[in-house]
């Protein structure tokens, strides 16, 4: 019984983490919006049209399908004016992408690798991940470095 | 002429440049295709960043654990810090990284940190500082870790970018020597493009002079020449041909020769183009040239030949050369072989009408017996039986007696001494003896003394002369001999006409020459006998019974013929009729 009970009551946990980590802000977007600073949860994210690309990366080995929001669409809903996105990670990692980049390419704003959840422990929950297979151009160590894991926030400039 | 090396070598050399200059061409941008390869930067380069960031990562959980024990820090930022702490593992874990730990000989030690750090459990809220010190205690090799292998990895990068640098700096030594190679070729080769250039330019150059020469030569021919096509059109046409034909060069250059003088159609001369357009040379000579109607035609020698271009027929030349000098050259030579045969037929005929003389006069002697024995016998009979009569007399004949008969024999020897005259004179007539003595006569004043003699020799006969009453009878003659023939003619009129017959001598003329017939009524002389009648010699049927020596009439006509003019029978219906023809005499010369 006591095996039972911890059972469930884990699960119970378990679930709630889960229900917890959705309504939990992901990506916090600041800057030259409307309504700034706008904070995206994962639920928020899901609700958005979803885009999938398939692509090979600089850290890994083969190709990997990767599926979320085109960073284009974000920005469009966010009326976003700036040119430069300034993106900053988890582990304070900082980066400007031109704004160019975004109309240009389908850069996206990814939340799972071949069908799997990105995790915080990995690269998730958010990444962003250039075509660089479609590309030519953006097979380049100028772009590999705006390749943002763990993405936590964005400021419009 | 020149060395048999030369045009080889002037060929292999560029070739060998060319070759040369293609392959190092090739080496380089092999070697330039190299580096741009070589000098990519991969993000897997990266990984002193990787390094780096994995240390700040582990120190900042270090630092978080700290952070707690002092109460600034919650668990939720530790288990944030222990997150990126394991996605560094993560990503140490991928292919490209966890090759590079591989070779710097460190992934056995991220394994065995790696099943540590999954060991390790984010403490539950609230966290207690003991807590916190054991997971510093546990996190403890991590940054030694990252700190040893961002060392090596340092090492690593740098021995490899000094390596890639070697590489790099050595494909770039080669592809300055290629280019240094490519330059010398394309030296090489522009200095054979120089020569070949100049050589071409100095070759043009000698062709033109050459051409220029040849066509001098061609302008300069005084013989004509002109030059076909394998067509037969016209191709060079010179200025002796223009003068030649009468046809300048802008006329003649491009047409068919035919169509520019007829000359060139005529079948010899169109035989011996077609002959050279199959490679056969031929000449004809002396062929005339019409210019223009009216015009005397040039003489032409031609000669023609084959142009040959490698042994292939490219056209024909045609050498035109005035010979009418020659031409008229070989007409002179003709004629004069013509007179001189000329000159040798009448010496000839001289020599045979001398020899003819000579025989006649042979004949004439032998035959003189015979004559003498024929004709000479009755007045010597004559002559005889007066004597004899005479002795048998005595002296019973009277004075009257002896006188008739030494009459008698007087006249029978003076007609024998006209013999023995006359038949000197047709010997030498017959030997050349005679010559003629030509003077201006009147006919008319000889005529009537020559009637006047017959009249009285033949009182009998009925002669009568006649003319038209302004007749100039004057002719040229010798008066001697015009006598002679006409008193021939009338004896003879007399002698073979019946007795006491008319006998006619009519004198007129023409406007170079008088003509005197002498005409009786006796009888036609035989046809048989017409063409002997002046031969030497010749007597008639119609003579037997009459005296003659059968040479009067050839004389006669010797005479006349000696004069300059001639004696003929003519042809009558009835009755013989002679005429002595005379030139005129037309004043002195």
């Amino acid at each position: 019984m006591r095996y039972a009970a911890f059972i469930i009551s884990t699960c119970i946990a378990l679930a709630g983490a889960a229900l917890a980590v959705e309504k939990q802000v992901v990506l916090k977007v600041s800057g030259l919006i409307e309504g700034a600073p706008v904070h995206f949860t994962m639920a928020d994210l899901r609700a958005m049209p979803t885009t999938t690309l398939e692509t090979s990366t600089v850290v890994t080995d083969g190709v990997h399908s990767f599926t979320g929001v085109l960073l284009r669409d974000l920005l469009d809903q966010l009326e976003a004016t700036g040119d430069v996105i300034t993106a900053t990670a988890l582990n304070d990692y900082v980066v400007d992408i031109p704004r160019a980049d975004v109309e240009e390419f389908d850069v996206i704003v990814g939340y799972s690798m071949n069908g799997v959840e990105l995790d915080r422990a990995d690269k998730g929950p958010l990444w962003i991940v250039y075509p660089r297979d479609g590309h030519k151009a953006l097979q380049d160590i100028r772009y590999d470095y705006r390749w943002v894991w763990q993405l936590s926030e964005l400021e419009i400039r | 002429m020149r060395p048999l090396g030369r045009p080889g070598l002037a060929l292999i050399l560029p070739l060998i440049a060319i070759f040369v200059f293609a392959v190092l061409l090739a080496f380089a941008l092999n070697r330039m295709v190299r580096v741009a390869d070589d000098i990519r930067v991969d993000a897997e380069h990266n990984m002193l960043w990787v390094m780096h960031q994995s240390e700040i990562a582990a120190r900042r959980l270090v630092e978080t654990t700290l952070r707690v024990e002092l109460g600034e820090a919650d668990a939720a930022e530790i288990a944030l810090r222990l997150d990126l702490l394991r996605s560094r593992f993560a990503l140490l874990h991928e292919g490209p990284q966890l090759r590079f730990m591989e070779e710097i000989g460190m992934r056995k030690q991220l394994t065995t940190l790696s099943q540590t750090l999954q060991a390790i459990e984010p403490p539950p809220a609230p966290v207690s500082p003991a807590t916190a010190k054991d997971l510093r205690a546990a996190l403890e090799p991590f940054t030694r870790f990252f700190s040893r292998a961002a060392n090596k990895t340092m090492i690593r990068e740098w021995d490899d970018l000094g390596g890639r640098l070697e590489t790099a700096r050595a494909q770039l030594r080669q592809i300055i020597a290629s280019l240094l190679g490519i330059t010398v070729t394309g030296a090489v080769l522009i200095l054979t493009l120089f020569f070949s250039l100049r050589l071409s330019r100095q070759r043009t150059n000698m062709l033109r002079r050459e051409r220029d020469f040849s066509a001098l030569l061609v302008s300069s021919s005084g013989d004509g020449i002109l030059a076909i096509d394998a067509g037969g059109r016209c191709t060079i046409w010179n200025d002796a041909m223009a003068t030649m034909t009468g046809q300048p060069a802008e006329k003649a250059v491009g047409r068919k020769l035919s169509d520019i003088a007829g000359f060139f159609g005529t079948s010899h001369v169109q035989t011996a183009l077609e002959a050279s357009l199959c490679g056969k040379d031929r000449s004809i000579a002396l062929q005339p040239y019409y210019r223009d109607v009216g015009e005397p035609a040039l003489y032409v020698d031609l000669r023609f030949s084959p142009m040959l271009d490698e042994g292939r027929v490219v056209g024909a030349i045609v050498f035109m050369h005035d010979a009418s000098d020659r031409y008229a050259a070989r007409q002179r030579a003709a004629q004069t072989r013509g007179h001189l045969e000329q000159l040798v037929a009448e010496r000839t005929r001289e020599l045979d009408e001398a020899l003819l003389r000579e025989r006649s006069a042979a004949d004439l002697y032998r035959n003189f017996a015979g004559m003498i024995s024929h004709q000479f016998r009755t007045p010597l009979a004559v002559a005889d039986s007066a004597l004899q009569r005479l002795i048998r007399r005595g002296d019973r004949a009277s004075t009257a007696e002896i006188v008739d008969r030494a009459r008698g024999a007087r006249d029978a020897i003076a007609g024998l001494t006209r013999l023995v005259a006359s038949t000197m004179d047709a010997t030498r007539l017959q030997t050349g003896q005679v010559g003629a003595r030509r003077i201006a006569c009147d006919l008319r004043d000889l005529l009537e003394g020559v009637r006047a003699r017959q009249q009285a020799m033949a009182p009998e006969a009925r002669i009568k002369t006649d003319h038209p009453a302004n007749l100039n009878a004057v002719a040229l003659c010798d008066p001697a001999h015009a006598e002679q023939v006409l008193e021939n003619l009338m004896s003879n009129a007399v002698k073979y006409a019946p007795k006491g017959s008319a006998i006619t001598v009519h004198l007129h003329g023409n406007a170079t020459e008088l003509h005197c017939d002498v005409t009786n009524d006796g009888p036609k002389i035989a046809e048989a006998d017409r063409a002997q009648l002046f031969d030497a010699n010749f007597r008639g049927r119609n003579s037997v019974g009459t005296r003659g020596t059968g040479v009067g009439l050839f004389i006669a006509r010797s005479l006349a013929r000696m004069q300059g003019g001639d004696l003929q029978l003519r042809d009558t219906d009835t009755g013989t009729s002679f005429r002595f023809t005379l030139p005129r005499y037309e004043g002195e010369k």
